[in-house]
Formats: C-alpha cells, structure tokens, sequence
C-alpha cells in the first residue's frame, strides 16, 4: 500500500518524534519531514523509497591509571533515503539503487536529499543481469525501545571516572600490576523508518560497555604482557555495569596479567581445547556468522569483505558441524546488540537456524536478497550504521545452541587429560572464504588429569571452520549459555559498522593446532 | 570550505569565551560520493555532505570534547551548553596541556584538486562499468569500489591558533574471478586527483591476475622468499607505524622498549636500504601540515639506513621526556635510495625459489609486544622458480613481524606508488625478503 503525507501525519503515535535529549536541534516533526521525503523521491520518478531520520550518540570516557584522559560525547542527526529507479526504454526496463543523505532534518533537506538519491540511481541505470526484486513486507506502524531500568547517559562522568579509579586502586595493589587503561560507553540510536509501501516505525536502542585491561611489566627485561576484563557490551542500560562483578574484578584481572607474565610459553602441537564463551563468541562469528550473510555468499562482498565456503546449493547438504551442533540467528534476544523491532527495510525481525543439527540450513537475507535463493520473505537483516549510510545486509545476532545436558566448563575440564582452556578474545583473523582461522585469547590454563595446572602464555589456536566444527565433542547445557559480543563488526564499502552479539556456552574441541607464538620472537 | 570552517569555529570560540574555558574547535566539511559494483554490475551508489564540528573545552585541567552534525546556532550554543557540563565535572587530568599559540604553517595546495571535488555520479558509474565490461569481455565476475572525497579541516582555539587545509581524493579497487571460482585476482589505486586514476588499467590488472591465479597448485607452508606486491607491503607497515609509539616504547611495553625504561631509537633494527619518512609537503604524498593537536607536522624521518631515528611523541610525552612532538602523522613513505628494479616481477628475477603475493586479508597482531602479525594472502599467489613466476598456488595464514620483513630485505624496487589507504597518502615500494613464514594453508580463492 502506498504511503501518503496524511497518512504519515495521521500516525498520531509518532506525533512528537523528537528526541527530548536532544536540545540542540529545534522541534521539527519527524513524520512530515519523512513524508516529504518519500512524496519527492516519487515524484522524481522512484518506485520505491524509503527514508530513516537517524540520531546517534555516543557517549565516553577514558581513564589511564588514576586519571581522565578523554571525555567524548558525540552526536549525528540527519535523514538518508533510498529510492529504486525503474527506467523504461526501447532495450527494456532497467533499475538501480540510488541514495543520499542529508543532516538537515526538515522538509526542504529531505526533498533535496530524495531528489539526488534519484539524480544517483539514474546515473547507475543500466540493463540487470538480476533484476532487483523486493520481497513482500507488511506494513508496520509501531515502535520499539531497549528495555533498561537506568539511562547511561544519565549517569554522570564523573560516577563512571570513579569507577574506573576505584578499580585501579584495586589494581595497583597487587605486585607488578604496572599500568591501566579503562573505558565507559554508552550509545543510544532513535531511529524512525518510513516507507513508500505504508510503514513507519520508531525505535530506540540503547547499548553500553565498560571495560579495563591491565598490563604486567618485568623492568628488568623490558618483557610486558595485558590482560583486559570479559565484560562484553550489551544493549542494556548502566544497570547492566553496576550488576556486574567489574567493580569486584580488580584484582583478579590484575593478578591474571603478572600470572601471565611469569607463565611458561605454550608446546606447540596438536591440542584439545576448552573454550570458554569469552573466547568461542568470537569463533562463531567469523566462522559461522559471516560464512552465512547471502551477499557474501553470491559474490557481492568479493571485493572487499569477500565470499563464503558455504553457499546455497548446498542447503540440507554441507555438513558443517557435528551432527548435533544447531546454530541459529536471533534479532529478538533480550540483551542482543543486534536486536530489535525492525530492520531497515521495515522487516520484522526473527528467530532461525542457520546450521540445524549440523547441517547448513539457511542464510541472512533482505528484502532484495530473498528472491536470490527463491525465498518468499525478508529475513530482516538490513541495517544502516547512521543516517548517512545504505542499508544492506548485515549480521544478526548468532548463537550456539546449548546442548541437551547439563555440562558446565569445570565439567569440562575434569573430562579432559591434557588439553587448554581458554577464556576472552584475543587476536583472530579468518581468510576471505571463512575456511582458515586463527585465534588467541586473554588467558590460558594448561589442563592436565582433569584440573587446572597453572597459566601459560604465547597461545594461539588455528583451525579451519568445518574441520573445526566436527571436532567439538562436548557443549555445555543452557545454565552455561552466555552473551558476548561487539559493537564493532565492519563489512560493506564505504565501510560500515556493526553491532553483534553472540550466545554460546562452553565448548570442547579435540586435536586443535596450537601455536606458541613467542618461538618467532626477533 | 574553510571560511565556512572559520566561521563556525569562531561562532563557537565567541561562545566559548563567555564560559571562561580554553577552547579547541576542529571543523570538518565532508563531499563524499561512491558507486559499488559486485557480480558484474553496478549494486549502490550515494552521496553524502556532512559538517562536523567537534568541541573541546578546558577549565583549568578539566576537560572533554564533544562533537555535532548540526551547526545551526542554537545547535553550536547547545554544543557549548553540553560540553561545558561534561568538563565541569570530569576530574582534572594532570597530561593536559592548554591549546597551542599560534603556529606557522604551509600551505598546501598539491593535496587539492578541483574536479575530484565536483566528480560526478556518471563519471563514478563509467569508472564501474569500465571495471565490468572487462570482465564481461574476458567471462570474469567482477566487484568492486569507486570514490571521490572532498574534505576541509579548519583549526581554530582561544589561543589565537588558527590552521586549515583542503584535501581531494579519489579511489579505485576491483576484483575479477574466474567463473569456476578457481582465480581472482586484485587491482586498487589512489590518487588525490581522480584523472589520474586509470580504470582500464586496474580492470586490466585484475583481469589478467584472476586468469592467471586460477586452477592453483597445492604448495605446503614453510618459510619463503617473498615478493610483496604494494598492497601487501603497506598493509604489514601499518602495524610498524602502530608500533611507532615512545610512550608505550618507554614504559615497557612495546616491541621497541629496551630493559631499565629505554628504547630503541638508535639501533640498526632494519636492512640498510631502509628509508621511512612521513613529510606532508613531498608531492608524492600530499598531506595535511598540522594534525588535530595544532603541531606544525614538519619532515621527520622514522628510519634511516635501517637505523631507528624516532619514535612518535605526542605533546605530553614529549614535554615528559625533554624531545619536541612528532605531531600525529598521516603520511608516510617508504622507500630505498637504492636498487634498480621496477617492478614486482623485475624483483622475482633475482629469486631462486619463492612466492610473488598480491596482497594480504584480514591481518591482525598476534603478539604486538613481539611486534608479530598474522593475516593471509588474496588475490593471487604465484610460485617463483630460478628467476621466473612459474605457477599459481594456494593462499597461506602467514605469522610474520613488519620489523622483520625490513630486516631481511633482498631488494626494493626504487619505485614506490600510492596504495589505497583512506585518503592518507602511503606511498611504498614493492619488495622482496626472506624467510618470511607462511605458517598453514589456506583453502580460500
């Protein structure tokens, strides 16, 4: 159905689409501002449009030892439309994307930016060798908000900067423990879609971190090594922070970094590996999460991001993991730095296996990808990091099915003769088909007769993704399950960032290559 | 641009002044437009204008930055309203240092261009579809990405310090694959004016090294003699300019950090050959002459004939440890006084046996104190034999340090060009060394 400027008006819901934390911008209302982007891009000619008012603010502060270095709060508010052009000619009809984007959020601005999205799309026109089909959307007029208990933005700097003072006080308590460098961010993103086929909808998510390494130093041989908290970001509010165990941690953290300075390097050579979910997260995003993006797959991230092992001819065929192992997509979960309401198509986000019991079962799609592998609906993957940049697919959130009993780590470990555990994320690198993978961590225990034997250092671990996968032999039950995640995940040209979390209890892998990295020092 | 940069500092410098702070304002106006072509035709196009001001503000040794999209005037006093709240009740820090006196600076007009500024959509769609009928012409499939930026940065504090420059880029990669998937080989530029990028040309390169990859050979990993195209070269040097760092190196906790707090400013670390300079104001790396600081970005030498020379210094590390700021440099160049070859291949013929690589994908620290780096090669792979590029072969995850690979320097072509590298002019050679460890195999193409 098709969307008017009295019908947008007419949303009386979104009536006041301002934000009330953003005084520095005089009240403008969203929805005419919306619909008179999508009345232009039609009139000059789209046959589709579809437009996001987008404000941005990212809130930090950086502590180094006992002091600030940095307080920063940065905001981005402006419009960006996209429109599909369909031209008819002689040769047939042809089409192309066009978009453009605007930080003057008013109607003039809007029509302007709507009218130069059609100029662009035009310029691109050219026959198609697959035509751009968009999969039927409903329409939604809804909104959709992270539930939080406090606003981060809300709490003063100066609360946040004692937090990471009283940690370092802790910190430097414990012998060796030399330097500290913390962090606090919140990011908060209001968002309002409108599209030419009816929808308009308003979200805001919130998202916060708070973090500290330490670094351990040997003065008399100049030798040093960090080790940084696993409180991973959630999208939450500053309840998140004060409920966890970081305030606690400091001396921990501290006494893990002089412990992994004094370790014994890694034996090189075929290991079983613990994993703790600090560390698998990032496994299964790399290995799992980008092998199964559509774009990717079909080539249209092979300049950059590149392609993927795993295409869809071989739905219900590859068998990527035991055949126990399910892995499945979620924009929904509560915490998710990936979720919410709707996708920047105006898609209703969902739940679905991407691996079901070990075999690959499915991909990320949008609107414009669903028909590529003759699926009837989006599965509402689309998201634009800002009001300046295109839509297009990006990860959700990707998770380890728990297993069916009740497996802790510390059950794990007790089950393993001779193997390491590993715990937080350290250096990984994938190649451009997801096949080879390398990862280290933040810290490593050597296990021997089913207990922990003491830390070890210059650990890195190389596998290749489906070889992986059918090496794990024990995953831990649902009471293990556990969200980590980033807010930085870069994919697309111009480069865009993404926010993914990813849920996984611990894991056991056998006969994995281990490295010690330290036997190539200079 | 930079009156427009001038006058939303100054507006926001008057504003500032009534709240007795010392005021940093950093202006950028941004043009920037894109086309994007994947599976051999033209996917998104965009163009976007933004100005962003960005905000810092000090009392006493409080301070906090703050930044905006929206320069309107209540926006500007909104910005002021906001960033005065946060200093006010951020704690002091004891490294700050109050806002730069005026400084002297050099213009430089070689990193402008006029038309790259007004580079139209249509013209970005030919660069495309150039890229896309070589492909087409030749069965590949084809992807890849075309630019052109416009940017002006303006400077301006409570201290009388004004600074601003304009600067024009534009970029070109692509991809070709063969259609069994079997090849693909890589082409990228970039130059600060568009006419100087050759479309034809990368799609020919790309082209002939997606045909000429395809169908590789097994080879096992080991230790080789490489040749590093310049895209591999610079990508392995930004871990070493990362590492270029004198705090870091004089608290201990740097590749470069010495027993007893000392560096390693002074030591042979690298092959002799080896030149490292950042200099703004060298036409062949156009770049701006202050950085975000203020500091008159003046021609500083990293390495010379292998030795190390310098380590950056911001302006607190420096005023702690008695040396004058380096700036934050965004140029740099690569490169040997010596040597004769000109090319990759020219390098490849003194190699007995070896790799040629394109490029490299997704390199990370491994270990930044031991200043080792792990990544894996792309686009194109070729075994050298008794001076010839013989063969395709597989990729490889390489475990390898950037201090090394200058180390063991075989040769350098006395030729350098500018790789793709966000607008920050990095010119480098290709170059051959040994012993360079290619650590698994990897079954990407």
């Amino acid at each position: 159905m098709p969307i008017t400027r009295r019908d947008l008006l007419a949303f009386a819901g979104l009536a006041a689409c301002t934000s009330p934390k953003a005084p520095s911008v005089p009240p403008v209302r969203i929805e005419d501002v919306l619909g008179r982007a999508i009345d232009a891009a039609k009139n000059a000619g789209a046959t589709y449009a579809d437009a996001r008012v987008v404000r941005r603010r990212d809130q930090g502060v950086g502590t180094r030892e006992d002091h600030v270095v940095a307080v920063s709060d940065d905001e981005t508010y402006g419009i960006g439309v996209r429109v599909l052009v369909v031209t008819r000619s002689e040769g047939g009809a042809t089409q192309a994307w066009g978009f453009a984007a605007s930080a003057g959020v008013d109607e003039t601005n809007a029509a302007h930016a709507a009218e130069r999205a059609v100029a662009v799309a035009r310029a691109n026109a050219g026959p198609r060798k697959r035509p751009i089909l968009l999969a039927p959307v409903a329409t939604y007029r809804d909104h959709w908000a992270t539930p939080f208990e406090v606003d981060p933005f809300d709490v003063p700097i100066s609360e946040k900067a004692a937090l990471l003072r009283d940690i370092w006080n802790d910190v430097r308590t414990v012998k060796g423990a030399k330097y500290m460098d913390g962090s606090c961010r919140c990011i908060s993103e209001h968002k309002t879609f409108a599209s030419s086929e009816g929808s308009l909808i308003e979200q805001r998510v919130m998202r916060v971190e708070a973090r500290f390494g330490v670094t351990a130093t040997d003065d008399a041989t100049g030798d040093s090594v960090s080790r940084d908290h696993e409180l991973p970001p959630m999208q939450a509010g500053w309840e998140y922070v004060t409920r966890s165990s970081l305030r606690k941690d400091g001396r921990t953290i501290a006494a893990d970094a002089v412990a992994k300075l004094g370790a014994p390097s890694v034996t090189a050579g075929k290991r079983d590996i613990i994993l703790a979910p600090s560390n698998l997260w990032l496994v299964i995003h790399e290995s799992i999460g980008h092998s199964t993006e559509l774009d990717r797959a079909l080539g249209y991230e092979a300049n950059f991001a590149g392609t993927s092992f795993a295409t869809p001819d071989q739905i219900g065929k590859l068998e990527y993991a035991k055949n126990d192992i399910t892995f499945y997509a979620d924009k929904t979960t509560r915490g998710g730095l990936a979720t919410c309401g709707y996708d920047d198509d105006g898609e209703k986000t969902q739940k679905w296996n991407l691996v079901d019991k070990g075999k690959l079962a499915a991909f990320q799609t949008t609107r414009d990808q669903a028909a590529w592998i003759g699926e009837k609906r989006s599965r509402g993957c689309s998201f634009a990091e800002d009001y300046a940049s295109i839509p297009f697919q990006r990860m959700p959130n990707v998770s380890l099915e728990p297993g069916a009993r009740d497996v802790s780590l510390e059950d794990m470990i007790a089950a393993t003769d001779d193997g390491i555990l590993v715990s937080g994320d350290g250096s990984w690198s994938i190649d451009h088909q997801r096949y080879n993978f390398q990862f280290g961590g933040q810290m490593f225990y050597a296990v021997k007769g089913g207990k922990i034997a003491g830390a070890l250092r210059d650990v890195a671990y190389q596998s290749n993704t489906v070889d992986f996968w059918h090496s794990c032999d024990m995953v831990g039950g649902a009471r293990h399950f556990e969200l980590h995640g980033s807010l930085v995940d870069g994919k697309g040209e111009p480069a865009q960032s993404n926010p993914v979390s990813h849920g996984c209890p611990p894991a056991r892998f056998r006969n994995i290559n281990v490295l010690d990295t330290k036997r190539q020092k200079a | 641009m930079s009156a427009r940069g001038f006058d939303i500092g100054d507006r926001l410098l008057t504003l500032a002044a009534k709240e007795g702070a010392d005021a940093v304002v950093f202006v950028h106006e941004a043009e920037s437009g894109h086309v994007r072509f994947a599976a051999s035709e033209i996917t998104t196009a965009g163009e976007v204008s933004t100005t962003d001001a960005r905000l810092m503000l000090a009392f006493g040794r409080r301070h906090a930055t703050a930044q905006t999209n929206q320069v309107d005037e209540a926006s500007l006093r909104a910005l002021v309203t906001r960033t005065t709240a946060l200093a006010k009740v951020a704690p002091d820090d004891p490294e700050y240092l109050p806002p730069l006196a005026p400084q002297h600076y050099f213009h430089n007009a070689a990193a402008w261009d006029d038309g790259t500024r007004g580079l139209a959509p249509a013209v970005r769609a030919a660069a495309a579809r150039v890229a896309i009928g070589r492909g087409d012409a030749e069965t590949l499939t084809t992807a890849g990405f075309v630019e052109g930026h416009a940017d002006g940065l303006t400077l301006a504090t409570t201290t009388g310090l004004r600074a601003e420059h304009r600067s024009t880029w534009a970029a070109m990669t692509m991809t070709a694959r063969t259609k069994d998937g079997t090849g693909s080989g890589w082409a990228g530029a970039e130059a600060t004016r568009a006419k100087d990028l050759d479309p034809d040309a990368l799609a020919r390169t790309a082209a002939d090294k997606a045909k000429r990859s395809s169908t590789p050979s097994k080879l096992d990993p080991g230790r080789y003699t490489v040749v590093l195209e310049p895209a591999a070269v610079a990508d392995l040097l930004g871990f070493l300019l990362e590492a270029l760092d004198a705090r870091a190196a004089d608290q201990g906790r740097s590749f470069f950090s010495r027993a007893g707090g000392r560096n390693a400013v002074g030591e042979t670390l690298f092959d002799p050959r080896v030149t490292l300079r950042s200099d703004p104001l060298d036409p062949a790396t156009p770049g701006r002459p202050w950085d975000d600081d203020g500091v008159s970005l003046q021609p500083t030498t990293w390495i010379a004939d292998g030795k190390l020379q310098n380590l950056h210094h911001t302006r607190f590390w420096a005023q702690k440890t008695g040396r004058p700021p380096t700036g934050d440099h965004g140029t740099y160049h690569l490169s040997s006084p010596s040597g004769d070859k000109t090319s990759a291949v020219e390098l490849a013929e003194g190699v007995r046996r070896g790799l040629l690589v394109t490029r490299f994908w997704y390199t990370r620290w491994l270990d930044p104190k031991q200043l080792l780096v792990t990544g894996l090669t792309r686009d194109g792979v070729w075994l050298i034999e008794d001076g010839h590029v013989t063969r395709p072969v597989n990729n490889f995850r390489f475990n390898e340090s950037p201090m090394k690979m200058l180390a063991r320097l075989v040769a350098m072509t006395s030729s350098t060009v500018r790789v793709p590298a966000g607008g920050s002019p990095m010119r480098v050679p290709s170059l051959c060394c040994d012993d360079f460890e290619m650590a698994s195999v990897s079954d990407a193409v």
